[in-house]
């Protein structure tokens, strides 16, 4: 046996020792994933055939029947507008928001670092806090938003600004708005740091003020960034439940109620298992555009 | 660069500290609420700073609520997901960068897809499979279902991590004779542990302020969490006290505001969008 034989026979065994403790490492990982992800995700689909009351958790198969009468139902249609109102409201706003405040936080200004610290905070602050502050703020009789308002003269009674339409929705837009636009802040502000003087140099050269200087190179610049933040934060927004439960529970009547919230409330209110599977699996095929086109943006980035 | 005037510089931060502290109001009033007198609360027009400061408002929350014990229900849940999430996650995540077997492609593309996976979806089958475990009303059961969006996401980022320790630091090891795990332990790990701090930390706080799970797994006072035991105070009383519920807000936000203190600089160096979930 020559030399270079014994060699490849080692390389050989040792690169399946690899493959197979490359495989132990990941087992964990692939067990927990089968066991508590992929194993419900296929029980919903399968439980929305069926028609299962919660408290005793009987039922019989239905078909597609679930999936027939969602459609035909006014809730779902009624839902998923509230939900598209809701993301792309509360989108643009965070993106908007969210660009300006990073521009700003990029100039040289004192107290640099705190003013990034108060930015990003309500980002990481728990739905539950956010939410009773707001309450709090939204409060009609002593909530310090209506006496500012009345003091300033905008309004000349309080307003009710969650019990009503469409105030409801709009107060709902805006506290996501805030809780969720540091996530923006945080990713422009990491890309405007990057962005190579000359370039502005050049720009300011050749007489662009500041507005174009934006337009012109900034924007450009930011452009990759904005398209992943963008489709990261239109999943996550169609899917937020904790925000919009806790300040208006879908209210008032059904004017708030996102897809998220029916899945819940068919499930524990109506107990009405099967359907709340069938909106579930419907609201997961209507995300599931986005999700795709996010898959396939950052899996060509890392293959480059 | 063409030095700004000083005009403009005085102007830029006004704007941006006007704009901070817009932003911040909500908070400076959360915590202006917690140490107002309750009389003072409901006066018309509200006072702006307190005119006096009061703790009682903590104290009462301390002995007469149920909070020190949604809290400590918290901790030993926000901690028992982080230490599994992150040792599942430090191993699948080296294996997943370092060695090649079939499926892993797919494998990687599925835990990006279920980082994105809403948990609605996900809660009706982890609520039959509980009920029947038997393991309703645990702690445990908690722990499992907040696996199912922390796994995903601590794998994604510690995988980025891994991905950015240089291989050769680890064929030195593996020439100088030592074996694969030795190498793992001994160049990997210690490499890789600023990354590996960061995502627990990361992965506590989004235990720490999990809501859905909690609310639909869990119905008894003794294994609530904060999230869900803050919130009954609220629905369960009969005149709500916002000055106590903001001293609740308060002092559940204490580990994130230590949590964050450290996590600072890391976030500031620029951190990719996919380090932060939403």
């Amino acid at each position: 046996m020559s030399f270079s034989a014994v060699a490849r026979k080692n390389t050989d065994t040792l690169d399946r020792r690899y493959a197979i403790l490359g495989t132990v490492l990941i087992a964990p990982t692939v067990l927990i994933f089968c066991s508590v992800i992929l194993y419900p995700l296929v029980s919903a689909i399968y439980l929305s055939m069926f028609s299962i009351y919660t408290p005793t958790l009987e039922g019989g198969w239905v078909g597609l029947d679930n999936y027939t009468s969602l459609l035909a139902s006014g809730r779902f249609w009624n839902a998923l507008g509230n939900t598209l109102v809701w993301t792309v409201g509360t989108l643009v706003l965070q993106i908007v928001c969210g660009v300006a405040v990073a521009l700003l936080l990029n100039q040289s200004i004192v107290f640099r670092s705190l003013a990034r610290s108060l930015i990003l905070f309500p980002y990481f602050l728990s739905t539950v806090v956010a939410v009773l502050v707001w309450r709090w703020l939204f409060n009609d009789l002593y909530g310090i938003l209506n006496h500012m308002m009345l003091w300033a003269g905008i309004v000349d009674m309080p307003v009710n600004w969650l019990g009503a339409m469409p105030n409801a929705m709009i107060s709902i837009i805006v506290v996501g708005a805030w809780k969720y636009f540091p996530f923006v802040v945080i990713a422009v502000l990491a890309r405007l740091q990057t962005i190579p003087d000359p370039l502005y140099e050049a720009a300011r050269i050749d007489g662009a003020g500041p507005i174009a200087r934006f337009f012109d190179v900034t924007l450009p610049q930011l452009r990759e960034v904005l398209t992943v933040i963008i489709l990261l934060r239109a999943i996550w927004d169609f899917k937020e439940f904790d925000l919009i439960w806790l300040m208006t529970g879908g209210g008032p009547i059904n004017s708030t109620q996102t897809l998220p919230l029916v899945v819940y409330q068919e499930a524990f209110g109506l107990n009405q298992m099967g359907m709340a599977s069938a909106y579930a699996v419907t609201m997961m095929i209507v995300m599931l555009a986005f999700m795709l086109i996010y898959l396939r943006q950052t899996r060509q980035k890392e293959s480059i | 660069m063409q030095r700004p005037s000083v005009g403009s510089r005085i102007l830029v931060n006004i704007v941006t500290w006007t704009v901070v502290l817009t932003v911040a109001f909500p908070l400076i009033w959360m915590v202006l609420t917690s140490i107002k007198p309750q009389s003072e609360l409901f006066r018309i027009p509200p006072t702006f700073l307190p005119q006096s400061i009061t703790f009682e408002h903590y104290w009462r929350l301390l002995t007469e609520t149920p909070f020190l014990n949604y809290f400590r229900n918290s901790m030993v849940l926000s901690v028992s997901t982080t230490v599994v999430v992150i040792v599942v996650a430090t191993l699948g995540s080296y294996s997943l960068v370092r060695f090649r077997y079939r499926g892993r492609e797919a494998l990687a593309t599925l835990v990006l897809f279920t980082y994105l996976l809403p948990s609605v979806v996900l809660i009706i089958p982890l609520y039959l499979m509980m009920v029947g475990l038997g393991l309703s009303n645990t702690v445990f059961s908690l722990v499992i279902a907040y696996t199912t969006f922390a796994l995903p996401y601590a794998l994604w980022l510690l995988r980025s991590f891994m991905a950015g320790i240089p291989e050769d630091l680890e064929s030195a090891a593996l020439v100088d004779g030592a074996s694969r795990i030795g190498a793992f332990v001994d160049v990997i790990l210690p490499q890789a542990l600023p990354g590996i701090i960061s995502t627990a930390l990361f992965t506590f706080i989004l235990s720490w302020n999990e809501y859905l799970y909690a609310l639909v797994l869990v119905n008894s006072d003794s294994v609530r969490p904060l999230t869900t035991g803050v919130m009954n105070m609220l629905i369960t009383s009969f005149n709500i006290e916002w000055s106590l519920l903001m001293a609740a807000s308060v002092m559940m936000s204490v580990p994130l505001i230590i949590i964050f203190a450290f996590l600072q600089s890391f976030l500031t160096r620029g951190f990719g969008a996919g380090a932060v979930k939403g």
